[in-house]
Formats: structure tokens, sequence, C-alpha cells
């Protein structure tokens, strides 16, 4: 732990006095907003889109985080060649690469945490003036919503971390990400439209696609998965089984992906 | 200096003003270009719910309000009916869209219900949408309530509008008059009495002004059928005949005067001594052809 830690808190540093960061609070505190106005416009479940736009505000700022803050963490050593200074250093590259990832989550984690702060101020402020329209609300269910997004964000940071060990530039990182979110969110559905019966969609679908979305659905991080904003939103019942597989799951991703990025951050040769 | 800041002040006015008249009439063109009018053409829900990735909710609650906002457009048209049939499709299709996104959320069953029903005539479009509502919030007696009613008042089933009463009357915190109404609509029980308990239970869930005018119309109207009826009851058991009209009622003191039928008709009675109106069709609501 004593070698990562500096390297982490470096690198949270570097990532909370990113500019980046107050752009993306400033979006977020816009929309935490809107929230107040729109939730008002509908006329009787106020508490249900209070929750869902303050749980996707969330999610959404987050992902800003990842993308724009988090990738430039990683690509940025690379990009201006200090990596050589801190590779004449002690440690190892799989030290190196593990204490960037413990920043990364530290940074996901303490922006998140104020993020979700405004979020419940938010919701409490709407609570407290309609309070007749939150007749099923379970802070339970926001904050457990909310803690499986950071997990989701979190994940998706490791896969970043991944796709930056062998890409030469931090922009195709940022491309892959973006893709691998977006995969990542929308394989469940695909997959659950494709095993439907073909009467029930309106088109057949070959054998071939089915067999290459299987593959990336067991190859792709499945972050669907991390997603219980509607449950929130209506304080439905979720069962601690599904919590516990989830988090395992998610957390199984990171150790491999992080895994993979040391072996072949290991093995890459510096320009 | 002074005339350099002018110039630029100057300057920066006129592109103010460019910029107010281009926005005004960009607008306006725009209003004239074709706009895909007379379609209804609204994503397939599975389209819709892989494109929404993990805001699911937030594009449901975006659809259903854009389907207000546009039912609230519609609002001060002159032209009848004021929605085409392809509007009123379209309505149903991204209310149907946003239920499926996120099929918990009450807004879309009962916002449909309300305009479906009573302007559209599209009863089926309706309870289709609350058969979606209450299959997912079990916990709701409002939904089968509902759609209850719709099979009770509009359609005039009444077997399945006490199927529905039971159901609703089972979910938690039901009000306990249902199941009695349910029970007396199934076995055609004292028809009268029981659409006015039906009616002024419909009228205490009913926010809209509107629609709570029209119940009260149908509960004066049904009053006073009530009335003319027992009366007729109570004439026939002291005379062993049945009246002749409702004079004969009068003229025996049984009732001080006829009730007005606040349909602007007059109550009659028919041939075969039941209580029936002029105005009988405006009792009943308009039906899609």
């Amino acid at each position: 732990m004593t070698t990562f830690w500096p390297i982490a808190l470096i690198t949270f540093k570097e990532g909370i006095r990113n500019r980046a960061i107050y752009g993306i609070t400033l979006v977020a505190l816009m929309l935490f907003g809107a929230t107040a106005l729109v939730a008002t416009m509908v006329p009787r479940e106020v508490g249900k889109v209070a929750v869902d736009m303050a749980l996707s505000t969330i999610s959404f700022a987050g992902l800003l985080i990842v993308l724009f803050v988090g990738i430039n963490l990683m690509a940025k050593d690379l990009d201006k060649r200090t990596i050589y200074t801190v590779l004449s250093r002690p440690i190892s590259r799989s030290q190196y690469i593990i204490g960037k990832f413990l920043g990364m989550i530290l940074l996901i984690t303490v922006t998140m945490s104020i993020l979700s702060l405004l979020a419940i101020t938010a919701i409490v402020m709407l609570k407290n003036i309609h309070a007749g329209y939150f007749t099923r609300f379970s802070w339970q269910t926001i904050i457990l919503a909310d803690g499986l997004t950071v997990l989701m964000l979190i994940v998706l940071s490791a896969i970043s971390f991944l796709f930056a060990s062998f890409t030469s530039s931090s922009f195709i990182t940022l491309v892959l990400t973006i893709i691998t979110y977006i995969i990542g969110q929308s394989l469940s559905g695909v997959k659950s439209l494709l095993e439907a019966p073909s009467y029930e969609i309106g088109f057949s679908v070959s054998p071939v696609t089915v067999k290459v979305v299987t593959a990336a659905y067991y190859l792709f991080p499945n972050l669907s998965l991390f997603d219980i904003k509607l449950q929130a939103a209506h304080a439905l019942a979720v069962s601690p089984s599904f919590i516990l597989w989830t988090v395992l799951y998610g957390l199984v991703y990171i150790v491999i992906s992080i895994t993979l990025a040391a072996i072949i951050f290991r093995k890459k040769e510096f320009p | 200096m002074i005339r350099r800041t002018i110039a630029i002040a100057a300057f920066l006015l006129i592109l103010a003003s460019l910029h107010v008249i281009a926005l005004g009439r960009s607008t306006e063109a725009r209003k004239q270009l074709p706009r895909g009018e007379g379609s209804a053409i609204v994503l397939p829900s599975a389209l819709l719910k892989i494109a929404a990735l993990e805001f699911k909710g937030l594009v449901s609650d975006v659809l259903f309000l854009d389907s207000i906002a546009f039912y609230g457009g519609t609002l001060n048209r002159e032209e009848r009916p004021r929605l085409k049939e392809w509007e009123w499709q379209w309505l149903d299709k991204t209310l149907s869209a946003s239920a499926d996104l996120d099929p918990y959320f009450l807004d879309p069953y009962l916002f449909g219900n309300a305009v479906f029903t009573w302007e559209a005539g599209m009863i089926r479009e309706a309870n289709d949408l609350l058969a979606k509502g209450s299959r997912h919030r079990t916990w709701d007696w409002m939904l089968p309530f509902f759609t209850g009613f719709n099979y009770f008042f509009f359609l005039q089933e009444n077997e399945k509008a006490a199927e529905f009463l039971m159901e609703a009357s089972r979910r938690p915190d039901a009000d306990p008059m249902l199941a009695s109404i349910a029970s007396k609509l199934a076995f055609k029980e004292k028809k009268t009495e029981t659409s006015i308990q039906f009616l002024e239970e419909m009228l205490q869930r009913t926010d809209d002004d509107l629609s709570k005018q029209r119940f009260r119309k149908r509960i004066e109207a049904l009053r006073g059928i009530l009335l003319l009826e027992q009366a007729v009851a109570h004439y026939q058991k002291r005379y062993h005949v049945k009246p002749h009209s409702f004079e004969a009622l009068v003229a025996k003191g049984i009732i001080q005067k006829v009730p007005e039928d606040p349909y602007g008709g007059t109550f009659y009675l028919d041939p075969s001594g039941s209580v029936k109106s002029t105005t009988e069709r405006e009792l009943m609501p308009h039906r899609k052809k």
C-alpha cells in the first residue's frame, strides 16, 4: 500500500485541480436546478421525476468525469513524457498503474459524494414543498442506486485504463471508452431483444448475430446491471442477493481489467 | 476612445436587433416546412429502451411531458374535432412508449385515461394503457378501478366492470365500497342506485373540473330517475296498478313535482313502466364509430 499511496494521492490532487471538474459541477448544479423545474410540471409523481432526474444527473456528471478527467489523468504522463521521471523512481510499472487507478477511485468517490449531497439537497427541498407527491419514496433505495452508479463508473474507469495501456493516444482511449459505455448499457437490452421470438420483434435474426452478441455479452462490462434508478424512483424492492452478485461482478471486472492493464503496460515500449 | 466605445455599442445593438429579427423570421418560416404531419411515428419501445441507455426513467418523463405539452397546445384550437385522428394515434403511442420505458410511472396512465375516454372515445386504448399500469403497479387500486369504471360507464359491460372492481377491492387501501358496488353490478341489483354510488366514488377520485362537472350532472340525472323509480314502486304498492304518467304521482301526493332532467330533456314512463329520459343519448357518452 505504501508504494501505491503517493501515486494515488498525486493522481487525485491532479484530478481535483483539473478545471473540467468545475465545469462538470456547474452542469450538474444546473441540472439539479432543472430537476426542481421539471418535476413540478408533472401532475402526480413529482417525487418519481425528481429522483429520476437527480440520479440521472449524478450518472451523467460522473460519466463526464471518467471520460474527460480520468482518461486525461492516465494519458497525460504518456503524452507529456513525464512517465519517464515517474518510472525512474523505485516503483514497478504495475505499481504505477494500480496507484493511478486507486487515485482515480478516490477522485470518483469524492466527486460523486459531493454531487450526491447536492442531489439529496435538491430532493429534500422538493420533498418539503410537495410532500403529498412523494408517496412511494425510500432513501435507502436511492442511496443504493447512487452507490451502484459509483461502482459502474469505477468499472468504466478500469476499462479505460485497460484501453490506455495499449493505445498510443488518449483520444483513441476516449473513443473506445465511449463505445464500451454505450455497448455496456445497451447490451442486455439487445440480447433480450434477440432472444425474443421473432414474431414479437418483427424481424428474424441470423444465428451468427446471436453468437456475436452473446460473445460481446461476456466480453464487455454489463453496465446496465448497475442501473437501479427505476427501482429507486418508485421505492421498489431490491433483493440483497442482487446487490451482492452485482457488486461481486463489478469488483471481478475491475480486478481483471486492471490486471490486464498492468500486464500490457509492463510490456509496453515507450517511444 | 469614447467614440470607439460608442461605435462598438452601436454595432452590437445592430447585431442584437438583427438577431431578434432573424430568430423571428426563421421560426415563422420553419412553421411552413413540411413536418411529416399525418403520420404518428414513435420509435418502437424495444428500440427506445436500448437507445435510452441508463436514462430510461428520464426518457419516460420526457415522452410524458412531450405528450402533455402537445395536448396543452391544442386546447385553444378552433376546429372541431380538436385533434385529428393521427394526433390521437401519436398521443397513444407516445404515452405507451413512456409507460414501456417506466411501467411504474403513474402519470401517463392517468393522463391517457382522462383524454382517451371523454374526448376521443378511445376506450379500448385507455383500458389497454390502464391494464399495463395495473400489471406493474400491483399496490395501486386506482388503475383497475378506472378500468372498471370505463367498462361500466362507456362500454356498458357491467360484468367486466364488476371483475375489475373486485380486482381493485382486493388491493391494499382500497375503498371498502368497491366490493359492494362490484357485487351489485354483477347481480344487476338496484341498477340506478349502484350507478349513483359508483359515480360518487369516481367524483371523489377526480381532480379535473370538467370531469367533475360531467359526473355531477350525471349523478343529478340519475337521482331524478331514482326518485321517480321509487315513486312508481310506491304507487304500485299502494294502488296495485302501474301509474300512467308522472302527473298521477304528483296528483296522489307521492312526489311534489317531477324532477328536471339536467340535460334539458324530460323524464317519461315507457310502456313497460320503467323511467326513461328524452335525453337518454346524452346520458351515454358518445362512442367512436
